[in-house]
């Protein structure tokens, strides 16, 4: 093996930012007066990828903790017991804005980021289909059916999961925020009221089958959360496709997270309808503690999928808007659609950003790429394959 | 580059299919066959040249660094693992940046799908299977010490040349001894286009 020859002195490379080949009239848009306030905000913000995510969650937690102060009127509605929870949470919102903050940084991600909200405010796009970004966010998102395509039991435990997180998370964080209070009208019950920033917005009969719902939603996201988790954690350990390569801190903690959470949270119900409440404390910080480590674990491991995804509507919503304009990428030598026009720019720009000197190439479709080295290769290197 | 590995060697390859059946065979990904099998010169001659992931060091992984979902892995061996199936959003951004135009898409169920150099055989010493059942010997599996044992003085080369750009990689191609102190070529800049002389 010898040492391929030195690369070439600095050749005349295409402007990073310029876009090429594109159909005529698809040029980038005039900057307006929004724009150019947008730069500034921009050019006023920390240079580095690592300042400007530590601001992103500064900023956050920084609301998140206003969101607190004034959404439990001034504290007066909130739980202390809650504190290591709420605590928690605004670690949460620093490390879900640092690593977002991060993750968009990134060339690709940059890219379809701002392309995916370009294509949302676009009045242009929303006339012309105005229902496809709640549909998309909800076969996308909701009910995940591209999962289904990957595996009918992967669809089914993980809308399990995904369901039972919903309504967990609609429960537990108001709650911990001190944004919702239970009051009662009439002294020991059974009628109830349940209050958002202090302010009615239920009442209830607590003995009804409604204040039993109100009362046990958690039990009830922990009885889908189960189930759901349980199937995957079975999967690691018998699929021999899902084995491969898997590691301990990133496939099986936030399944024994989940499992162990909602296993808890379970016992503290059986604690107090079966035991009178005996170990209750045990167990309640024994949840505590499973959930604030699952809160800090979140921006950092496989979790943050749950941030990632939602992004991702932004990526079909700029392909599907695009598609609609006709403008498809045919391959330059079979002819073959490779994708959409403003897709292949989009796409080359990344490219050029990361000074992948290719670019030229993403307007090949793969098979005409292998067929044009076998074909180098054949004239070239090795003629006739001798 | 280069402990063991792929050695490609198009000039032994026959085109019989073998590593395809093989591939789907694979556990980490059974069912779909991910090599890829193309008769470069169809109606001139029986030329075929199979294409498995190149695993790219310098640049590393072009097609990691194009995710937008941060969704493929390089493991400290140098392989480039498939797209994480929790992050792969099915953007196609791989598929299209990877100069040697190895990563699939899975369009309905938005997932990437690409060889992984068989990671659940390779991690255990095995070969992939491609090369486990190549007749020919056209994807040899091993050292390039081992290669030599079997072949002796066979050369290889480990870079390509795309246009001015050059591209490492982990996998390597055999080559004709005069034809090692250069990169190998890899059909850019292109020269002809359906039978078109393109140059100018």
């Amino acid at each position: 093996m010898t040492e391929p020859p030195e690369a070439p002195a600095a050749t005349e490379q295409p402007d990073p930012g310029a876009r090429t080949e594109l159909p005529e009239g698809k040029g980038p848009e005039r900057p307006s007066r929004v724009s150019s306030l947008v730069a500034r905000t921009v050019e006023a913000l920390p240079r580095s990828v690592n300042g400007r995510a530590v601001l992103a969650g500064v900023v956050v937690s920084a609301l998140l903790v206003l969101a607190i102060v004034f959404g439990s009127r001034l504290l007066r509605d909130y739980d202390s017991a809650l504190i290591p929870y709420a605590v928690a949470s605004v670690f949460l919102a620093f490390g879900v804005a640092y690593r977002y903050t991060v993750w968009v940084s990134a060339p690709g991600a940059r890219r379809l980021f701002t392309n995916g909200w370009r294509s949302f405010f676009s009045a242009d796009n929303f006339r012309r289909a105005p229902t496809a970004l709640p549909k998309m966010a909800a076969t996308y998102l909701g009910f995940q059916k591209f999962l289904g395509a990957r595996s009918h039991a992967r669809w089914a435990a993980h809308q399990l999961i995904f369901w039972g997180c919903v309504l967990a998370a609609l429960i537990t964080f108001p709650l911990t925020w001190g944004w919702f209070t239970f009051t009662s009208g009439t002294g020991s019950g059974p009628g109830y009221e349940m209050r958002l920033w202090g302010v009615k917005i239920l009442g209830f009969d607590s003995l009804s089958f409604v204040g039993w719902v109100m009362f046990h939603g958690l039990d009830l996201a922990a009885v889908l959360v189960i189930p759901g988790a349980a199937y995957f954690l079975w999967r690691r350990m018998k699929d021999r496709g899902a084995m491969t390569g898997q590691r301990f801190a990133y496939d099986m903690v936030p399944l024994l997270a989940l499992i162990i959470i909602s296993v808890t949270g379970l016992l503290l119900t059986f604690s107090s309808i079966f035991l009178h409440g005996g170990g209750y404390e045990f167990l309640a910080i024994l949840h505590m503690v499973s959930v604030v480590f699952t809160l800090i674990y979140i921006p950092f491991g496989k979790f943050f999928h749950i941030v990632q995804r939602p992004a991702a509507v932004g990526m079909q919503l700029f392909k599907y808007t695009s598609r609609q304009g006709d403008e498809v990428f045919t391959c330059r030598r079979c002819e073959e659609p490779i994708d959409t026009g403003a897709y292949v720019e989009n796409l080359r720009g990344t490219m050029r950003d990361l000074e992948l000197g290719f670019d030229r190439w993403a307007e090949y479709c793969p098979r005409c790429k292998r067929v044009l080295r076998g074909n180098a290769y054949l004239s070239q290197v090795k003629k006739g394959f001798q | 580059m280069m402990g063991r590995t792929i050695f490609i060697d198009p000039g032994r390859c026959i085109g019989c299919q073998a590593c395809v059946s093989a591939c789907r065979e694979c556990d980490s990904h059974r069912g779909k066959s991910l090599i890829h099998l193309d008769y470069t010169d169809e109606g001139h001659s029986v030329a075929s040249l199979p294409t498995v992931c190149m695993h790219c060091e310098d640049p590393v992984a072009p097609c990691a660094e194009v995710c937008p979902a941060d969704a493929i892995l390089v493991t400290a061996d140098g392989v480039v693992q498939e797209a994480d199936t929790t992050r792969c959003i099915g953007c196609a951004n791989c598929v299209n940046a990877c100069p040697f135009g190895v990563p699939k898409i899975d369009l309905q169920a938005k997932l990437q799908l690409k060889c992984n150099l068989c990671y659940d055989r390779t991690a255990y010493g095995l070969a992939p299977m491609c090369a486990t059942v190549c007749p020919t010997g056209a994807l040899f599996y091993g050292t390039v010490d081992e290669l030599r044992a079997e072949r002796p003085g066979v050369e290889v080369a480990d870079t390509f040349v795309f246009g001015e750009s050059e591209v490492r990689t982990g996998v390597a191609m055999v080559v004709p001894a005069e034809r090692v102190q250069w990169p190998v070529p890899g059909g850019l800049p292109v020269v002809e286009v359906n039978g078109k002389d393109v140059r100018r």
